[in-house]
């Protein structure tokens, strides 16, 4: 009885107290801390930092330099981390696959593995893993410190401030922005970053699109594409230019296609979703750069290479097993490719780029190495790679290429491969990384089967009409 | 290799036909859906609402009103206030229905939903005002009592829905609203817009389009048949009588009218000082909440800091802190212009 009586007590006061009552609470905390921080905080002449910020606001958000400052400063970074990144990726590649692999094969070899097992482990487990950590490794060590400083000196967010309004067209929110560029570094850490982002409608589609961000793992197999097939068109002069730009292009695409899709799901899967915009600017200050160094390594570059190679070695292990057993008389890689092949050339693609996009949804890095194996293999090619099941990049681009064009490619299937590269499913570490952030299994699918979908119909459409064109 | 024509065409037809079937609200699929749904209850329950409202404006209706305003067959109409009436929710009085207690339990039951799922909407979703009607007019039809407690306990008993309407309580009592119609007011008159009726939806779309919150003060300039003229917090109304029909307001006692001085933080200029007087009522739910832990509380001094290169969001000195937020949302934040120029140390 004591309890109903409490309980109809407070139902009493709850409808007494009004619909105000939390703006008057929160008004009751402010004034308390404002008594208290009068009585008992003394304020040192900060006027003059302050005005220092000021003026740096000014310009970095002022309406003629507020633009450019940004893209030069994206444009710097992004051009040292794919430049920077070539040099340690090489070596790294010498150390781990041609020093470190055939000392691995031959130890194998000395303790007696059967050649089942050195080629599972060596060929298989042990080479994707090396692909991924040559590849990822360098270009996020340079990208992630490098955001990080932007971030602790306090520019990013005045980013959000100029492009908001850019955004909030397409229903995202100035934050985005960073999601995106973070993007561009890596999808996974470009879906972590996106917890900067307080209102639930706009995380959601920052999470959703950031795989329209090319990231470093993409980046490599649009520049090796291009430069072997549109860099070709022109006279050799202008390959360089012209491939780039072809790159440049794919990168735009990709903003286009965030900024459409973000349009599409503020408008109709997420228009229930809460969604609400404010932005602190917090004043600059010197960036801590030897700490950032260290944060951004542990936090961001560790934490997704550790993710990647977690997924990357049982891709190893399964590229080498389809390519090594058999049905009937050929091997499970040729059977899949056949199969897929009817698809494949209706895309404008065929049925090894499917199936190394089925088997390399782990990492994009190891994409262009099991084509390349793939292709050798089906296409029955001679004295290049090194067996079947074991990936291998040539040196020379000129090679590259004439393996793919033994393999059936035309300018259409390098022109598709590039827009498949940007519109297809994350990569798993995204996939994993999207559901630790939404905890939800529906946004997780819809994140990994969006952008295929896209990528299909694209891809689909793009080849009929070149077909009834050429 | 299919011919590339081929296949394009059959890419359009199935795209097409994909259409047809999912395009929303009117696309197959949720047509069969909508026809295999019973709706005997939905029909009763309309029918009883719309008695309901009509006896609250001291309206009688007949049958054929009924039919006139439900946009349903007139057969299936007419079978279910012969239901209705076996049931004992309505009785027939000259010709015309009316509600019987229970019917008029019934009706409010379902005002109640109504107007619960709508304070959801505005408070715990992110859905547009102008499809909170909408959802939930489907709602009602769907919660039971016990998830309409639930929601209630849920939201804080709350005492309106977003619109100004009182939500009836669990046992059926109702407030009433103390106002009047915009056009009842004479020139001159000071009041507080208290509701804002959402249907018909025509009429609702011309006023959120003009952006007029709940809570708002109003001072009417112009009151003729043709048009009605007023200022709300710094800028000027100008309504068809029609329009205007649908605002309540309640005039307001000479001592609580802070005069005309109340501007919308989104017309603050650069240089100016200002005090924050509040936050509207039509800002809510998180926004609100977000707003309120950031620092804009009343009395809290607040200039403009920056400006973005396309003048939107723009961000706010408050309490020594550079907060940016959009001009939508500054819209909702009701300040007081600092006439002085005197540079207080804040």
């Amino acid at each position: 009885m004591k309890t109903n009586k409490i309980l109809n007590t407070s139902n009493d006061l709850r409808w007494q107290i009004g619909e105000g009552f939390h703006d008057k609470l929160t008004e009751g905390i402010y004034s308390d801390a404002a008594t208290i921080a009068q009585n008992s905080v003394q304020k040192k002449g900060d006027e003059k930092r302050f005005r220092f910020d000021r003026s740096l606001d000014k310009i970095v958000t002022s309406k003629i330099w507020g633009f450019p400052i940004m893209i030069l400063i994206l444009s710097v970074v992004l051009w040292l981390t794919i430049i920077g990144a070539n040099y340690p990726s090489g070596l790294l590649a010498d150390l781990l696959i041609g020093t470190v692999y055939p000392w691995l094969k031959s130890i194998g070899e000395s303790l007696g593995f059967s050649w089942w097992l050195s080629g599972f482990l060596f060929d298989g487990v042990y080479l994707a893993l090396a692909w991924v950590i040559a590849v990822m490794l360098p270009p996020m060590a340079i990208f992630f410190p490098l955001f990080t400083l932007l971030e602790d000196f306090g520019y990013l967010p005045r980013v959000a401030f100029n492009l908001d309004h850019l955004l909030k067209k397409s229903g995202a929110h100035g934050k985005q922005a960073l999601t995106m560029s973070m993007g561009f570094g890596c999808n996974a850490a470009g879906v972590i970053a996106t917890r900067i982002i307080d209102s639930p409608r706009e995380r959601l589609i920052a999470i959703i699109t950031n795989n329209f961000s090319l990231c470093n793992g993409r980046w490599p197999t649009q520049i090796l594409i291009a430069s072997i097939f549109i860099g070709a068109l022109v006279p050799e002069n202008f390959a360089g230019a012209v491939s780039t730009l072809a790159v440049i292009s794919i990168a735009l695409l990709g903003i286009f296609f965030t900024f459409m899709v973000s349009l599409f799901l503020s408008k109709t899967m997420l228009k229930g979703e809460v969604s609400s915009f404010t932005l602190e600017l917090p004043p600059y200050r010197p960036p801590r750069f030897w700490k950032t160094i260290y944060t951004s390594l542990i936090d961001r570059t560790l934490i997704v290479l550790w993710r990647a190679c977690v997924f990357a070695a049982p891709a190893g292990a399964v590229i080498w097993l389809i390519s090594n057993i058999a049905i009937g008389d050929s091997n499970i890689a040729n059977w899949l490719i056949v199969h897929l092949d009817g698809f494949g050339l209706l895309l404008g693609l065929n049925g090894v780029i499917l199936l190394a996009y089925i088997v390399a949804i782990p990492a994009n890095e190891i994409v262009i190495p099991t084509i390349l194996m793939l292709t050798v293999m089906t296409a029955s090619i001679t004295g290049v790679g090194s067996g079947d099941g074991v990936m291998f990049e040539l040196e020379s681009v000129s090679a590259t290429g004439d393996i793919l064009k033994a393999g059936g490619w035309t300018l259409l299937t390098a022109i598709n491969l590039m827009l498949f590269s940007l519109l297809h499913n994350p990569c798993s570490t995204t996939i994993y990384t999207i559901y630790k952030e939404t905890k939800s299994i529906k946004w997780t699918t819809v994140a990994s089967i969006l952008p295929i979908i896209l990528g299909f119909i694209v891809c689909f459409i793009v080849a009929q009409v070149w077909r009834i064109m050429v | 290799m299919t011919n590339p024509v081929t296949s394009l065409v059959i890419f359009g037809i199935v795209v097409f036909l994909l259409f047809l079937i999912f395009y929303p609200k009117n696309g197959i699929y949720w047509r069969v859906k909508r026809s295999l749904e019973d709706d005997t209850k939905t029909l009763i329950e309309d029918i009883l609402k719309k008695l309901y409202h009509a006896e609250d404006n001291g309206n009688n209706l007949n049958s054929n009103d009924i039919i006139n305003s439900l946009n349903s067959n007139p057969k299936k109409v007419l079978e279910t206030i012969a239901e209705m009436k076996n049931k004992e929710l309505i009785s027939f009085e000259n010709g015309d229905i009316r509600l019987n207690e229970l019917g008029m339990d019934y009706a409010l039951r379902i005002i109640r939903v109504h107007r619960l799922w709508e304070k959801y909407l505005s408070e715990k979703t992110g859905f547009d005002k102008k499809d909170w009607h909408e959802i939930a007019e489907k709602m009602e039809h769907q919660i039971d009592s016990n998830q309409a407690k639930e929601l209630a306990i849920d939201l804080g008993n709350p005492r309106f829905d977003p619109h100004g309407d009182p939500i009836p309580t669990e046992t059926g009592e109702i407030e009433p609203i103390n106002g009047k119609p915009l056009p009842a007011f004479s020139e001159g008159t000071i009041g507080r817009i208290i509701h804002i009726e959402d249907e018909p939806e025509i009429i609702y779309k011309q006023i959120l389009a003009e952006d007029l919150h709940i809570g708002s003060h109003v001072h009417i300039i112009e009151n003729n048949k043709k048009r009605i003229i007023f200022h709300s917090e710094g800028e000027e109304f100008i309504l068809a009588p029609i329009v205007a029909n649908n605002l309540t307001i309640s005039e307001l006692q000479k001592e609580d009218i802070s005069e005309e001085a109340i501007f919308r933080l989104s017309n603050l200029k650069e240089n100016e000082q200002a005090k924050i007087i509040g936050i509207s009522r039509e800002c809510r739910g998180e926004t609100r909440r977000r707003l309120l832990d950031l620092g804009f509380v009343i009395n809290t001094k607040i200039e403009v800091d920056l400006i973005s290169p396309m003048r939107n969001p723009r961000a706010y000195l408050v309490r020594d802190t550079s907060i940016a937020i959009r001009n939508e949302q500054a819209k909702f934040i009701l300040i007081e212009k600092i006439k002085n120029h005197a540079k207080s140390n804040i």
